[in-house]
């Protein structure tokens, strides 16, 4: 197993930045591609009007995911070295649904 | 320029999965954005008072002493998405100033709901340690449980509420 790069390797701090701004400029183009700069496209989706939300996110998440299993699979990528959201469950419940009330009040 | 369309839903998500699974490939961890903005108030307050900052342990552990707030992945991170974002619209000929809401509301109004919507989120956020992004999205490709509880959740509260704030969008 050689990754998470970052983790098993030794990587400079610039570099490690330089790679985030990378992966961010690949972020925010494929949000925009979807139509995610548009809020009333994204708040459509609570309407039923709009499900881009709905086929963007899932279809990344599995996308992703299968990556990492296939990348595991390989005896590439280190399952236990990546970082997995620890669960605290009625915080994550509060805060979501004060997330979801923010979301359709400001649209993003 | 006439806007170009936007991709396929199903294209554009490929392309933000295999992002995401460069991330988590590369650097260990998914994406972020709440964090950021986080940051970027810690930032600011440590400007005001380092003192208050110091004595807050959350804050501390992001901006205590010398500690910088935005030497930080997810800060550089965010610098690239504001450039794809805008590579991506210029190239689709999207770049223009607009207010986006439903016909039905000032665009004064939409402003001030914009700023309590955003706040609600960033509290909500902020509880349930990230937002759509570090924690549904990223957490959920990850299979956490409460990566996807809080998925749940963000929509199960938009949903609820959706037909109370209906004259915003439709």
């Amino acid at each position: 197993m050689f990754a998470p790069l970052e983790v098993m390797g030794d990587f400079k701090m610039e570099i490690s930045l330089l790679i985030a701004v990378l992966i961010g400029i690949g972020f925010g183009f494929f949000l925009e591609r979807a139509g995610f700069g548009n809020s009333r496209k994204l708040a459509l989706q609570f309407y039923l009007r709009d499900l881009t939300v709905f086929k963007v996110m899932f279809t990344a998440i599995v996308t992703a995911m299968t990556g990492m299993i296939f990348f595991n699979a390989f005896g590439w990528l280190d399952l236990d070295s990546i970082y997995i959201n620890p669960t605290y469950l009625w915080p994550g419940i509060v805060g979501g649904l004060i997330m979801g009330a923010g979301f359709i009040v400001g649209g993003y | 320029m006439t806007p170009k369309k936007y991709w396929s839903p199903y294209l554009a998500g490929v392309g933000l999965g295999l992002v995401l699974l460069a991330a988590f490939f590369i650097a260990g961890h998914g994406l972020g954005a709440s964090g950021s903005m986080m940051r970027s108030v810690v930032a600011v307050e440590k400007v005001i008072s380092q003192e208050r900052v110091d004595s807050n342990k959350y804050l501390a552990g992001y901006g205590g002493g010398d500690t910088n707030p935005l030497y930080d992945w997810y800060i550089f991170e965010l610098v690239g998405v504001l450039i794809g974002g805008v590579i991506s619209g210029t190239l689709a000929g999207r770049m223009k100033k607009e207010t986006n809401h439903g016909p039905r509301i000032t665009k004064q109004k939409r402003w001030v709901f914009a700023v309590i919507g955003g706040a609600l989120f960033g509290f909500g956020a902020r509880l349930a340690r990230g937002c759509t992004s570090g924690m549904a999205l990223s957490g959920g490709a990850a299979l956490s449980l409460g990566a996807w509880v809080t998925m749940m959740s963000i929509f199960a509260g938009a949903y609820i509420l959706a037909f109370v704030f209906r004259k915003l969008w439709i």
